[in-house]
Parts: structure tokens; sequence; C-alpha cells
């Protein structure tokens, strides 16, 4: 059960920082994003960086790409490369109306990643069952997202399934969770400004996610808070900052919380549709 | 001459493009729908700033209300604004052409011929327009969906649906088909 700590007020955006909505970007535009997450390491107390780049396509009004590449200290003491994915969104229901939109889309993603299937702490090992395809696992996922602003209320909620792959270097563990369907539910605040004057103006936009995983062939589970502050620059960049943590859960995972950052910066009318 | 030779290439514009000139057209305004954020309100205004046929863009970003100035003596594509607003990812939930009229006579649900490009007009009393007048575009994908079934009942004109000329428009003399008409209303 999702139990909701807070509430969230209204006024809100869709700009959510650890999900995407179903909205899609300008076509012909390009985004560009540099995500950071700093992980505590449950089983050796210590902190790991990773970072992925990331470059997202507007291919058309219902069609959007993103690729990353991720590099991180998590199994070894330097931060080394550890693979790359590719992630597509379908807008495929839309209605507009004032201030408001009722938008579904579908979404996949697929990882490859070079990484130990296990994490090593002195002579220990110690298996993850939840599956991370941003970095720790190879895999896919597919899923569904729908948002609805209205006015200034924000909220989207997305149901995925997703399959753990191979690494690339190394098997899955046998007895490891393979597979597991994750829900997330999301809401934005519009802060700041209060009355738009002109696009130079800073926006501050404060959101609240939940984030949850259920294991499909173990009984486990998982269930995070990520609230976010976000800033958005002259209407064309934007800078993210989250602090992700589990709130309930009984998941074997490397990591229970993070904290985010992430800078996006967005080039419109890169390239013509037609 | 020469001015038979500038009048009869204006006739072939006008009759072979008639949705293309626009002599009085200087300005148009819509609101779009689906967003709330400037940032969203600038991918709308980025676009349009594309457009080759556009002057300047004004921009009022609570009630996502975009002003165009067009440029003068150019080829203006309604349709073209209404698919940038598309691409870019919303929706328009109005639209006003403001076109500087004289002495135009119009019916209601008839034809009328401005500049070389052909208006229908709906849900209108019988007058004569004179002066800049504010002129409603209510074609599909100009008006929520709603809207257009709402008007959809005030023709039974079968171009209200294709926003394209059918043949109970032969008598508007020697063009090319299918022409685009614009559906307005005051």
């Amino acid at each position: 059960m999702i139990i909701i700590y807070f509430s969230c007020p209204a006024t809100a955006q869709e700009l959510y920082v650890a999900t995407e909505p179903a909205s899609n970007m300008a076509t012909g535009s390009i985004g560009l994003r540099l995500n950071s997450k700093l992980f505590h390491m449950q089983h050796n107390n210590r902190y790991s960086l990773r970072i992925d780049p990331e470059i997202m396509f507007g291919l058309s009004k219902k069609v959007m790409l993103h690729v990353n590449a991720y590099g991180s200290d998590m199994y070894q003491s330097n931060v080394r490369f550890e693979g790359a994915s590719v992630y597509g969104k379908y807008r495929f229901f839309s209605i507009d109306d004032v201030h408001s939109h009722l938008r579904m889309a579908a979404f996949g993603k697929i990882s490859f990643i070079n990484n130990p299937a296990q994490m090593q702490v002195g002579n220990k090992y110690f298996t993850s069952d939840e599956v991370d395809l941003d970095g720790n696992n190879s895999g896919y996922y597919t899923g569904i997202v729908v948002t609805q602003l209205l006015h200034k209320l924000a909220i989207s909620s997305s149901v995925y399934y997703l399959e753990r792959f191979d690494n690339l270097n190394e098997s899955k563990i046998p007895g490891q969770s393979l597979q597991a369907m994750n829900y997330t539910l999301s809401a934005g605040y519009l802060f700041l400004p209060t009355v738009y004057k002109d696009f130079r103006q800073t926006n501050v936009n404060l959101y609240c996610e939940f984030l949850a995983s259920t294991a499909l062939d173990k009984k486990k589970y998982y269930v995070d808070a990520a609230p976010a502050v976000q800033f958005i620059f002259n209407s064309i960049s934007r800078l993210d900052f989250s602090y992700r943590w589990q709130l309930s859960g009984n998941i074997e995972r490397l990591s229970e919380n993070y904290f985010f950052l992430r800078f996006e910066y967005n080039l419109l009318n890169v390239f013509k549709n037609r | 001459m020469k001015t038979r030779l500038i009048k009869s290439s204006l006739l072939f514009l006008i009759i072979f493009f008639p949705s293309l000139t626009h002599a009085q057209l200087e300005k148009a305004e819509f609101q779009a729908s689906g967003l709330t954020c400037s940032l969203c309100s600038n991918a709308i205004n980025k676009a349009l700033k594309t457009i080759p046929f556009i002057e300047a863009v004004n921009t009022d970003l609570n009630k996502n209300i975009f002003q165009i100035t067009f440029k003068k003596n150019v080829i203006i594509d309604i349709d073209l604004i209404k698919k940038k607003v598309e691409d870019a990812g919303f929706s328009i939930a109005k639209f006003w052409i403001i076109e500087n009229l004289h002495d135009l006579k119009i019916e209601n649900d008839q034809h009328a011929l401005i500049d070389g490009t052909y208006f229908h007009f709906m849900h209108v009393k019988s007058q004569t327009l004179n002066g800049e007048n504010r002129l409603q575009i209510i074609d599909k994908d100009f008006v929520a969906a709603k809207e257009f079934k709402k008007y959809s009942a005030y023709t039974s004109m079968p171009c209200y649906q294709t926003g394209m000329m059918s043949d109970c428009c032969k008598s508007h003399g020697s063009r090319v088909s299918p022409a685009r008409i614009y559906h307005v209303t005051i």
C-alpha cells in the first residue's frame, strides 16, 4: 500500500523529476541532461556516485527518444563506464483544454549494462533483488503513463513491467528476482512565480513522487518517496534536486536512499519535421 | 503592357492559390490549450518564430494567448500556425484573425471571398462589415472538439467537416479543386 505522508498542494507542473509525464517534448527539439546520483550504499556504508548524461529527441508530437550513458564507482573505487540505454515514449491519447489536459502514453526502455551481478564487500557477496535499469542491470521495461493537468494541479501515474537480462559480462544470480511491476504516483506544485510577467522569470516547482515496486517472482517490495525542488531558468533550462528514500519495503537492495541532481538544457527547433 | 502582366499574374495567383493571398490580414491571435508553464509557452513561442511570414509574437503567459503580427505582402498560411502549435505538443483553443474590411456583405451560412481567400460565415447575422474585425476561425482543431460539434449544427454544408470546398460551392467560378475554405464566426 502506498502511504502518503504529506499532501501536495495545487498549482502544479508536470515536469516530474523521478518519472516522465505522458506529454512529449516539442517536435524537432533536443534536450541535454546531466543526471547524477549520490547513493548511500547499504553494505559497506560508503557513498557512491553515478553520472548519466542523457540526450532526448522530440521526433514528432507523439514520439520521443532518450539515450543515456552510465558511469559510477558503485562496484569499485574509481568511476568507470557501465553501459547505455534507450528509452522511447509514444503519446497515444491527448485531450487539451485551456490550462488542462489528459494524456496517456506508452513507454519502454532497454538497458545494456556491464556490471557485476553482485556487490562484493570484503569476502561477502550481496545480491540485489531490485531491477534497476538506470545503470545497475541490463534488461527492459514497458508500461503506460497517464497525466492529468487541471488548471494548476498535475497528477501523473504510471505502471510498468520490468525484466532483468544477464549483464553484459556476468549472468544473473540463481534465485535473484528477475521480474517486477513498478507503480508511480506524482504531483507537482508551481511555487513561483505567482503571476507570470515574462519568459525570463525563474520558475520554482515543488514535486512529490512515490515510486513502488513489487517483485513478481518473490514476495518482495519497496515504496520510496522522492520529493524534489526544480528551478526553470529563462523558460529553457532546468535544475532538479531531489532526495529519494525507502518509506517501506522488504526487498534486498544495494541502496535505500540517494541524492539526485540534474541539469537540463533544451534546444528548440533543431531539426525539421518533414 | 506591364500593368496587364501584373494584373494577370495576380489573377493567376488568386484563381490558382485562393487560400494563400491575404493582403489585409495583419494580425491574428490565439489561445493555446493543454499547458500551464512558461517552458511550454516558450516551445510554442519559439516554434511560431520559425514561421517566415510572422513578423512578431507577443505572449500572455498567464492566459496562454499569443498575438501574432504578420509581415506585409507575404503569403500567409493559417494552417501552418496550427501545425506548429500541435508539433510543439499542444492544441488551439480559440483562434482569431483580425481583418481590415471594406463594405463586405456577409450572410449566415454563406461563403464570402476576402482578398482571394474563401470564408464561410456561420452563426452570424446578415450585415455589412467595415474596418477592423475579429473573425474567429471555427474549423476542426481551431476549437475544442466539443465546440466543433456544437458549431456543426449550424450548417449542413459538408465543407465544415473537411475544411475544403465541396460540390455545392461550384457557383464561385473557376477554381482549382479542392480549395481550402475557412469557417468563421463573429
